[in-house]
């Protein structure tokens, strides 16, 4: 595909263009703080975000989707993907639905998801602003984000937009693009670069080193324990993370009680009920039972378990676990290093 | 309005829209499955026979599991209880434990049901071939097990010696007795049985299921099945050690919550394992590095 | 299948839980009673009956002990019987006063002494009969007990939420109350409602109670630490509708 470059003043006539010609999906402001959501004013927009509080993998695998609809008798399936624009997605974010898009792909295509994925295109952005706690300038820097249709970088005087698909290449159209030049693919080559040097927190250690250190503690329930005293099992730290995919499975009654749906929740392996199973009679056997059992399993999971999988670690950086934690004990940057000098 | 789910949160940013335009296979559609017969062996178990409402037969391996469900109730992940050598139908065994068992366990004969699967990876059989083999059941273990028990019996002169240990609580908690009564005086399987507690009318063994361990040879060649409750594992497979069974040829049929049945939902997780699709079936020597498994 | 008989009782308690039932009014409500018929209901209807039921729901807590025979006959009656509202399934803001000596006086003034005022400890209505389900919340969240009696229409055990508020706030994509340098007891408190009060910028007082674990000692840091509580206000302040649950209780 092809490098093309934007005026700043042209770029708000392609936005008000964009939004009537497609369902865009972008971030915008709430309550002093971001979110993806529908886009129908260009204004709401906005480019300068640091982070939103949910990863966007939401408009692929919404926090809850029916997967079989019942009436009587009749079972159906649901899965009718929506044409969707994903404005203005940060590169740790692409990264995170490369991860998703193999995980519910791989051993069985989930239709679920991958069909609202193949259906929509994703337009990557250059980040403005930086979160307080972010650190995705240091880790999994052995994987590239590959799944944007398109990267829009903000250089001066207007965007530079690198079209990788033909998805990407079709929102060409709704805009003044010209072919950009390669000063001004220079400038964006290095403002995304140098974005990356102003992370507030780093991961020091690389990415091997740190799935078998963090794999080696396993069995080292006293650090466990104390990482996780004042978990609050939650579920903020999974809930808020674009690499976690479980869910959970409900089925319900319309209220006509013949019709309904079975339902899948996002769900958290912090929770106390995650790995609970019922044995009758009251009785229940729950395999992670500690805080500090499922605290090690979502750090296991992001540093270890899927590295092999994903060419990298199962986190990519966007410091939204850290922020989401209210006893503040989430944060992958801390964690790892206590672990790591455990272990040293 | 189009919707995207029915959870009643309307706040939400994102709802894709759906309304029945079907883009493919979809991982979560289930079959429907006639109840052809019911038994109840215990107060808690009920054992159906059943067959694909649309005659096919299933296509499994022993070991392999199944969801099973009823809409507006649920699924549960069930091990087959039967082998695929038997005719057109398939054995499940649903003790009444939560909200789907519960329902499923009140239905009758020509009542339907609604399956996924076989899900998962059953007994690689092509291990067992031409081997002997000792299944080591306890409680309802014997339930999936069983898929691999009468797949030997139905096609014998493949397998070599073939030894049964099965424990139960008690005598009220055995399962399948038209098996057992056949088992007991059988020649093609050495079958071997306990109970934790006995009861005046029974004459048989009384202790855990290690206890049947000294009663009969077990070459160090044989491939060993192991499924019970997880406080058995660790017994069974400290006398197999005693017995020089290499940890690749145990293999263990292992439980876990489970909601997907197809390596997403993230429950069943030990470790990095998935027991819905790396297992439920695995060799010792592929578990046992992992401190989660048993 | 006939239709389930349901009875709604109330004890100790403001009966706004019985309020919020009638506020339905909607279309959800009223298609329910195609598969329910209610045979009491002190808010909405006179009649009154003496014939076994299906579904007792009970508001409010046990306070005097001459309501325990009334309570033990619901139960002979009912099939099933329903914890309705905070008071009922866990004594709820009424237990406020098990810690405290001087309620009447501060609540009633000179009329302090009157005799219909005599009560004891307020406590679940548990601790004298066997309840099967709780529908927590003050107030209940009807829709939750429309689902809870749409799973007994149809013989399933109704699924009650043991996890934190934050996850329903998460799943909403609320912004987190200490975010906004607001404290909140999401953390501790049993989620089911959905999570309206910090998606309106209010925090959660934990009114359907504590989660099976809560971690008590943490969120009275986090109280301190992020919400500069004092540590007495900070172990105070999630008593409001819990003061029968956690160590406390005890």
């Amino acid at each position: 595909m092809s490098d093309y470059f934007i005026n700043e003043k042209d770029f708000g006539d392609f936005l008000k263009r964009l939004v009537r010609a497609r369902n865009v999906l972008g971030p915008k402001a709430k309550r002093g703080h971001f979110v993806f959501g529908r886009i129908e004013n260009p204004e709401d927009l906005r480019l300068d975000y640091d982070v939103t509080i949910l990863p966007p993998k939401k408009a692929f695998f919404p926090t809850c989707q029916d997967l079989v609809r019942f009436d009587g008798d009749q079972v159906s399936g649901c899965i009718d993907p929506v044409d969707q624009v994903l404005f203005g997605v940060h590169f740790y974010d692409v990264k995170a639905i490369d991860m998703t898009d193999l995980l519910f792909a791989e051993r069985g295509e989930d239709r679920n998801y991958t069909a609202n994925r193949q259906a929509a295109t994703i337009v990557a952005s250059s980040i403005q602003s930086v979160s307080p706690r972010a650190f995705w300038g240091s880790v999994g820097k052995e994987v590239e984000p590959k799944g944007h249709d398109a990267f829009l970088t903000k250089v001066a005087r207007g965007y530079v937009y690198q079209s990788r698909t033909p998805k990407g290449s079709a929102l060409l159209e709704l805009g003044k693009f010209r072919k950009a030049e390669a000063t001004e693919l220079e400038a964006a080559r290095k403002a995304d670069e140098a974005v990356k040097k102003k992370c507030p927190e780093t991961l020091k250690y690389g990415a091997a080193e740190v799935a078998k250190k963090v794999r080696a503690a396993f069995p080292d329930e006293k650090l466990w324990e104390r990482l996780s005293e004042r978990c609050f099992s939650c579920g903020s730290c999974n809930l808020v993370c674009p690499t976690c995919y479980c869910f959970d499975v409900q089925d319900h009654w319309n209220v006509d009680q013949r019709s309904g749906a079975r339902t899948r929740y996002w769900d958290a392996c912090l929770t106390s009920e995650f790995s609970k199973v019922s044995l009758g009679a009251g009785n229940s056997e729950n395999f992670r039972e500690s805080r500090g059992e499922r605290f090690r399993h979502r750090i296991l999971r992001k540093a270890s378990y899927l590295n092999e999988k994903l060419g990298g670690p199962a986190c990519v950086g966007c410091g939204r676990c850290a922020a989401a934690c209210t006893a503040d004990i989430a944060d992958p940057v801390k964690t790892i290093r206590e672990v790591m000098e455990a272990a040293s | 309005m189009k919707r995207h789910c029915s959870c009643g949160v309307s706040s939400m940013a994102v709802h894709g829209e759906s309304g029945g335009r079907d883009a493919g296979a979809n991982l979560f559609l289930p079959r429907k499955a006639v109840i052809l017969r019911v038994e109840q062996p215990t107060t808690m178990e009920r054992h159906f026979t059943l067959r694909l409402a649309d005659e096919t037969p299933l296509d499994f391996e022993p070991g392999q599991i199944l969801e099973v469900g009823l809409m507006g109730y649920g699924e549960i992940p069930l091990g087959l209880a039967s082998s695929p050598t038997r005719r057109n139908t398939f054995d499940i065994v649903v003790r009444s434990v939560g909200r789907v068992s519960q329902a499923i366990n009140r239905l009758q004969p020509g009542d339907s049901l609604l399956i996924r699967g076989p899900l998962g990876k059953g007994f690689d059989l092509a291990m067992f071939r031409g081997h002997s083999v000792l299944v080591v059941a306890g409680g309802i273990g014997l339930c999936p097990t069983r898929s691999l028990i009468q797949y030997i019996l139905d096609r014998r002169e493949e397998f070599q010696r073939f030894t049964l240990f099965y424990g139960a609580r008690d005598p009220q908690q055995q399962l399948f007795l038209k098996d057992l009564a056949e088992w007991r005086g059988s020649k093609t399987v050495e079958y071997f049985e306990t109970v934790d507690k006995g009861d005046p009318g029974w004459r048989g063994n009384v202790g855990v299921i290690t206890i049947l361990f000294p009663k009969v040879k077990i070459d160090p060649g044989t491939k060993v099945v192991v499924c019970g409750p997880p406080i058995m594992f660790k017994f069974v497979i400290r006398e197999l050690a005693k017995l020089g069974i290499p940890h690749e040829d145990i293999f263990v049929d292992l439980e876990r919550r489970m909601k997907c049945g197809v390596g997403k939902c993230g429950h069943c997780q030990i470790n990095d394992k998935y027991v819905c699709t790396d297992g439920p079936v695995f060799s010792f020597a592929e578990i046992k590095t992992l401190e989660e498994a048993l | 299948m006939a239709k389930a008989r349901i009875a709604f009782f109330d004890f100790a308690s403001c009966e706004g839980c019985q309020i919020e039932m009638t506020n339905f009014g909607d279309a959800a409500f009223l298609e329910l009673l195609n598969h329910v018929e209610i045979v009491e209901f002190r808010e909405a209807l006179s009649e009154k009956t003496t014939e076994p039921i299906d579904v007792a729901l009970i508001e409010g807590s046990f306070t005097r002990e001459a309501d325990r025979a009334r309570l033990e006959e619901i139960r002979r009656r009912a099939r099933v019987v329903i914890a309705y509202g905070q008071c009922a399934a866990t004594g709820g803001i009424n237990a406020l006063k098990n810690h405290q000596t001087d309620y009447k006086e501060a609540v009633y003034g000179q009329d302090a002494g009157m005799p219909h005022l005599d009560s004891d400890k307020a406590l679940p209505i548990s601790v004298v009969i066997k309840v099967d389900y709780n529908a927590f919340g003050c107030p209940i969240n009807k829709y939750e007990v429309l689902q809870l009696l749409s799973h007994l229409v149809h013989g399933k055990e109704p699924v009650i939420p043991s996890y934190p508020v934050c996850v329903d706030c998460k799943r909403r994509e609320t912004v987190c109350r200490y975010h906004e340098e607001d404290h909140c007891l999401g953390p501790v408190a049993r989620a089911g409602c959905g999570a309206p009060c910090p998606a309106s910028g209010v925090p959660c007082e934990a009114c359907r109670g504590l989660v099976d674990d809560a971690n008590l000692a943490s969120i009275e840091k986090v109280l301190v630490e992020r919400a500069g509580f004092s540590a007495s206000r900070a172990a105070a302040k999630r008593m409001l509708w819990t003061a029968n649950q956690g160590s406390e209780s005890k």
